[in-house]
């Protein structure tokens, strides 16, 4: 998210939406500028309401969402905007090259424009050269960098990408997210949504968790990891000496679970800070004995973006 | 200028698509039915011109005026902004900076021609195979067979902008208020489009000898206020059609 209000590219003040009497977003304040922010959470938490109120095919019950200086349901404002939806369908008895040409051309581009900016869509997304297939005969991935390609056709200033990278190899997966990144890059705001935070930490700026339509988090990856501090961590530890590196952890105040399996050490700890100041003072006291403690490998077992994640959902539920 | 682009853009591409589409070729079994009809009934083989006439006018108003230009404007009416929701590629339109009146505006101008060209080009080709009763009939009930075309296509249209599934809406329409409540004796076939294009044919057709209806069982209004009807019909459903559209979010389009 940005830093200074001229940056900020797509606003949501207080925005409430119901379905029903059932509620979709609540009261949601977020400012979305330059950079790649992930918008993540489960099925059900929003995420599909926040897109489409920010792409003005939803109103909000309540509250305004603006993209720019425009009310996000106005023309203006849709001229600003590049959305990627997660529906896989198209007029799929269209090429590639058809299906982009017209979209772009529905922003009143002269046929010479529109041709020009659709090839350099194509080109950007890595389709030029396989454009002229029926849509009907592409694969998962080729649908996925049309529907990017269509996006990002009229170079928008905010761009929406609902679950870019669903069904997409790793390979093709690594490109899309250096797309994005290049997008990012040129200055443009870019919302990708995910449910699986993995996807999006190779390229997200700043992630926005949504849970049962509230914010629940926001922040940087590192942020976030930061509010881990306070809670119990797992720890993996490979070591020859596992047994007797069990033994000494487990005098540790901060260690409230100890397992030892072969050459491993699963230890549970209360305050992972404290944890790892300790476990490096132990191998630096046991370092002169005869039988010096070994730590081949160590991982935290759950402090990975998904605990992050996991972490935050068990704190709404 | 950009309106115009989109606009443009969005009438062929809707075109091409209707113009390939299954309904094209759903219409075609109907339209083979009426012609081998007509041509296995030998309408120019009858001596009597008037008989010839009133034979082929029944087949036309009861038979031909209540199926044809009903699915046709179903095939393209319901199918060209409909086919957009079941398939749920609406979405591409909506996020694009075209106003919503454009769009349902292209749909129209899309789906309308084709409608056209298949029930009056129907017309024109049962009324060549019938022979001389057929050119006096063509030149009669043309008029009354485009109004009604141009109606259903915005009724239908209307109903694309209602419902999500508008072909199987605008059937069951078809069937229970323009088939069976169009037929029923009394008032209630006024609510049918199909009783007004009926009007208009039998205001065209007594001129040329048709004989008119029981007016217990089918009362036929005036042929300008039959057209009138139909055109009122046509705007009123377009203009309620753009309002709904205007403000409606298709939470189901993505």
């Amino acid at each position: 998210m940005s830093t200074t209000n001229t940056e900020i590219a797509l606003t949501f003040d207080g925005v409430t939406r119901f379905y029903g009497p059932v509620i979709g977003l609540g009261d949601v304040t977020l400012r979305f500028g330059p950079g790649v922010t992930g918008l993540l959470g489960t099925n059900g938490a929003g995420k599909s309401t926040l897109l489409k109120l920010a792409s003005g095919r939803l109103r909000p019950t309540q509250g305004c969402v603006r993209i720019g200086d425009f009310d996000a349901t106005s023309l203006a404002a849709k001229r600003l905007l590049g959305y990627c939806p997660e529906i896989n369908k198209f007029y799929e008895e269209m090429t590639g090259r058809e299906f982009v040409r017209t979209m772009t051309r529905l922003y009143g581009y002269s046929w010479s424009e529109t041709r020009q900016r659709t090839e350099a869509a194509l080109d950007r997304v890595g389709m030029l050269d396989r454009a002229d297939r029926a849509l009907g005969g592409y694969s998962h991935g080729m649908r996925q960098r049309i529907k990017l390609a269509q996006a990002v056709a009229h170079e928008p200033r905010v761009l929406l990408l609902d679950e870019p990278l669903t069904g997409i190899d790793p390979a093709g997966r690594r490109e899309v997210n250096q797309l994005i990144r290049d997008l990012a890059d040129e200055g443009r705001t870019v919302v990708v949504s995910s449910h699986l935070l993995v996807e999006l930490e190779q390229s997200a700026d700043h992630l926005v968790m949504l849970q049962r339509g509230r914010v629940q988090a926001e922040g940087t990856l590192a942020e976030l990891r930061r509010r881990l501090d306070d809670q119990p961590l797992t720890i993996r530890i490979e070591s020859p000496q596992a047994r007797r590196l069990a033994a000494i952890c487990v005098a540790g105040p901060e260690v409230a679970q100890v397992d030892v399996r072969g050459d491993a050490v699963t230890i549970r700890t209360t305050d992972a800070p404290q944890f790892f100041v300790a476990l490096n003072e132990l191998i630096a006291a046991h370092s002169q004995e005869t039988e010096p403690l070994v730590v081949e490998r160590m991982e935290t077992l759950d402090a990975g973006a998904e605990a992050v994640f996991d972490y935050l959902q068990r704190g709404a539920t | 200028m950009t309106y115009l682009r989109a606009g443009t853009t969005l009438v062929f591409t809707t075109f091409r698509r209707l113009v390939w589409s299954v309904g094209t070729l759903m219409l075609l079994f109907p339209l083979a039915a009426c012609t081998l009809f007509v041509a296995r009934r030998g309408y120019p083989q009858i001596s009597d011109p008037l008989v010839a006439f009133n034979s082929l006018s029944n087949f036309l108003l009861y038979i031909y005026a209540s199926f044809m230009p009903p699915l046709a404007a179903l095939a393209f009416g319901a199918q060209s902004l409909g086919g957009d929701r079941e398939d749920r590629t609406l979405v591409f339109l909506l996020i694009r900076p075209v106003p919503r009146w454009v769009i349902l505006a292209a749909k129209f101008a899309a789906a309308w021609p084709l409608a056209i060209c298949v029930s009056c080009g129907g017309l024109a080709l049962l009324c060549r195979l019938a022979g001389p009763p057929g050119s006096i009939a063509f030149a009669a009930y043309l008029p009354a067979i485009f109004y009604m075309t141009t109606a259903y296509t915005a009724v239908f249209l209307a109903f694309s902008v209602l419902f999500r599934h508008a072909v199987i809406a605008a059937l069951v329409y078809s069937l229970f208020m323009e088939v069976l409540l169009g037929n029923v004796p009394g008032i209630i076939k006024k609510l049918a489009v199909n009783y007004y294009g009926r009007s208009l044919m039998f205001d065209a057709g007594v001129d040329h000898g048709l004989v008119a209806p029981d007016p217990q069982w089918f009362e036929p209004l005036s042929g300008f206020a039959a057209r009138g009807t139909l055109l009122g019909i046509t705007l009123a459903v377009l203009v309620g059609a753009w309002l709904v559209f205007r403000l409606r979010e298709y939470e189901d389009s993505a």
